[in-house]
């Protein structure tokens, strides 16, 4: 027999940690949606927001800096912050690297990606050490929302589930209903015509990667938070990501959201039923597998863009 | 073209070694690794024998990336398939060469099985799908459950082996040397070579437009797969290989990192051509070698920010000259030669 309680729980569990990967997953889509860049280094910038909220909030850079000569933020002013490193980390993206590639080939932007996500973790271990840092107190949230048949849904899930859903749909409507909005779709699907018609397509980037890592920074200290605290296991979470976003179709951002919850119960469930039978660490694997059997059968996802090629 | 040569027959203008100078560069420094080991011994030595291991892992790479353009993103899962194969082989007697081969078709083989989406898919999504088989390879090699499939987690490789059964012992670093020297050589002259015939002709025209390739009548899934079994053989070999020098096998030398040190090297050197990816490999080594030397001795915290450098270096020469070091030679070449005139 099924145990329904055990079986709902792990439900919601799965929904929990995949509205998590929604948002890291939606930075990611909407990157590749208008500059068509494919960031690799998507797991990397969320362990950059994890780490900087335990950089703001609990200073103790083991390098240059002597222990105490940093203030210590509160836990708001450390998001906050946190949330502005992630806005100037997409303006010095944009203005530094990938100026320099727009037009080159696809192989090009995938390795100065995978580059980067080698850059960031790098120099986090070197800001921090290899350890993992527990968040204050006032960053973990430890109260939980009571669902039926005797579960609950931990703080910093219900935080995922909530933000995500605000995320893909206030997305979706800035997409469709604003100028700016406008301005980003029209960029995303013909540099040469907007540019012709007075759009500014380096502003443009700027908009979308600022945005893209604001979104991943918050998903990403979402992550440590259910953790209790920032570890470089989150880097892992970079290829989890690849499999919601291409099973949602790589440029759409409620796609993504989609994939990501079915990756996150995915995960759950084969941590739940598999896990015991295979070994451990199975459950990271199902969504590779998974991953492998969409691009064979549905290669542009649920709702992407199917490229038509031409000589 | 130096002054004074000419071609007179086909022959010479297709030889891989066509002029004088070439000649003579051969003779003069084909002897210098062979006589290495005389002059220097000890780290150096390893050094040198990691560098022609890599090489190899290398110039496979170069099959699948430079000449067919598939993105390939487990090195390390196919080198950690070659070598935790080629332990296993050990393992029954039957002597380093058949098990390194034996430990080559296995990595070709899942390489092809990882191949697969390409019949419907580029690009991208093969990216994806072997940075799928680095993490799963990283987890089942790293899974206790699997050990009666790899062997366990970790293993002592024997250092006294013979070459063929029991035969032509592999015992000392020197021997270890040697070998990894020759199969380098073997495998350089088979890609060099490689790239002139009709199949390595296909992969290039697969690599430059793979629909316009398949409306001239190029079987483009076959000659992906194709370039993917090559590639996979070489790595998986290079990793056998590199299992012996080692000693010791461990999870985690076959990492992400190391694919990602593989990119640097090959993009380093020049892609797309046997002797760039030699350059880079050697190069690199030898830079990343004194990089932790320097590191360990005056700032061991700070080791970790070696991975930094690495990516600085690759979005610099990719932005700079995505051709390689290889390409700026070859303009330097161009310069001396027509010097002091601009033209």
């Amino acid at each position: 027999m099924v145990d329904v309680p055990a079986l709902f729980a792990t439900i919601v569990a799965g929904i929990g940690i995949g509205a998590i990967y929604a948002l890291v997953a939606m930075g990611f889509s909407l990157i590749y949606k208008v500059t068509g860049v494919l960031n690799f280094a998507q797991g990397q910038l969320a362990l950059v927001g994890a780490y900087f909220v335990a950089i703001f909030a609990a200073p103790s850079i083991i390098w240059f800096v002597p222990a105490g000569a940093l203030p210590t933020l509160g836990g708001v002013v450390a998001l906050v912050a946190t949330i502005l490193v992630g806005v100037l980390l997409g303006v010095l993206l944009e203005r530094a690297i990938f100026r320099f590639f727009i037009g080159e080939p696809v192989l090009s932007v995938i390795i100065v990606t995978l580059a980067l996500g080698g850059i960031f973790s790098g120099f986090i271990q070197f800001l921090v050490g290899p350890n993992f840092r527990a968040y204050p107190e006032s960053l973990l949230p430890n109260w939980s929302v009571p669902l039926p048949f005797g579960t609950e849904i931990s703080g910093p899930f219900a935080i995922g589930v909530v933000l995500s859903l605000v995320v893909v749909i206030a997305l979706m409507v800035f997409f469709r209903y604003t100028v700016t909005g406008s301005i980003l779709r029209a960029a995303a699907s013909d540099q040469q015509a907007a540019m012709a018609l007075g759009v500014s397509i380096e502003r443009t980037i700027i908009i979308a990667w600022t945005l893209s890592i604001t979104i991943t920074a918050i998903g990403g200290i979402l992550l440590a938070m259910a953790n209790g605290g920032a570890g470089f296991a989150i880097e892992t979470t970079g290829i989890i990501i690849l499999v919601a976003v291409v099973f949602g179709g790589l440029d759409s951002v409620p796609g993504a959201f989609l994939g990501a919850i079915v990756v996150g119960l995915l995960r759950e469930l084969g941590r739940f039923y598999v896990e015991d039978f295979v070994g451990a660490g199975f459950a990271e694997i199902l969504p590779l597998i998974f991953l492998l059997f969409i691009i064979v059968v549905k290669p542009y996802g649920l709702f992407g863009t199917e490229r038509i090629e031409r000589i | 073209m130096p002054c004074g040569e000419y071609f007179t027959d086909y022959g010479s203008r297709m030889g891989l070694f066509r002029w004088r100078t070439q000649r003579i560069a051969l003779v003069l420094g084909l002897p210098i690794p062979f006589l290495l080991p005389f002059v220097i011994g000890g780290g150096t030595l390893n050094l040198f024998a990691q560098i022609y291991i890599f090489a190899i892992a290398v110039l496979g790479l170069n099959v699948i990336l430079g000449y067919a353009g598939e993105i390939v993103l487990a090195q390390g899962a196919f080198m950690a398939i070659g070598a935790y194969s080629t332990s296993r082989m050990l393992g029954t007697g039957a002597g380093l060469l058949p098990a390194m081969i034996v430990g080559g078709f296995i990595a070709a083989g899942v390489s092809v099985a990882f191949g697969l989406p390409a019949v419907r898919v580029k690009g991208f999504y093969i990216a994806i799908s072997t940075l799928a088989l680095q993490f799963i390879a990283e987890w089942f090699f790293l899974n206790d459950k699997a050990a009666f499939i790899h062997g366990g987690v970790q293993q002592t490789v024997p250092v006294d082996v013979g070459l063929l059964g029991s035969f032509i012992r592999i015992s000392s670093r020197t021997d270890i040397y040697f070998l990894a020297l020759v199969s380098m050589l073997v495998f350089a002259l088979l890609s060099l070579n490689f790239s002139r015939t009709g199949i390595g002709r296909s992969f290039r025209a697969v690599h430059e437009n793979d629909l316009a390739a398949a409306v001239l009548g190029i079987n483009v899934f076959r000659n992906k797969l194709l370039a993917f079994a090559i590639g996979g053989f070489m790595i998986g070999f290079s990793g056998g290989l590199y299992a012996v020098l080692i000693g010791f096998l461990d999870p985690s030398f076959f990492t992400i990192e190391l694919t990602l040190q593989h990119y640097v090297m090959l993009l380093f050197g020049g892609l797309g051509r046997v002797w760039g990816a030699l350059l880079g490999v050697a190069m690199v080594s030898i830079l990343l070698d004194n990089l932790q030397e320097f590191f360990n001795t005056y700032a061991p915290d700070a080791t970790s920010l070696i991975p930094v450098l690495f990516g600085a270096i690759i979005i610099v020469v990719l932005a700079v000259e995505p051709k390689g070091v290889l390409a700026a030679l070859g303009q330097l070449k161009e310069y001396l030669r027509k010097w002091p005139y601009a033209y």
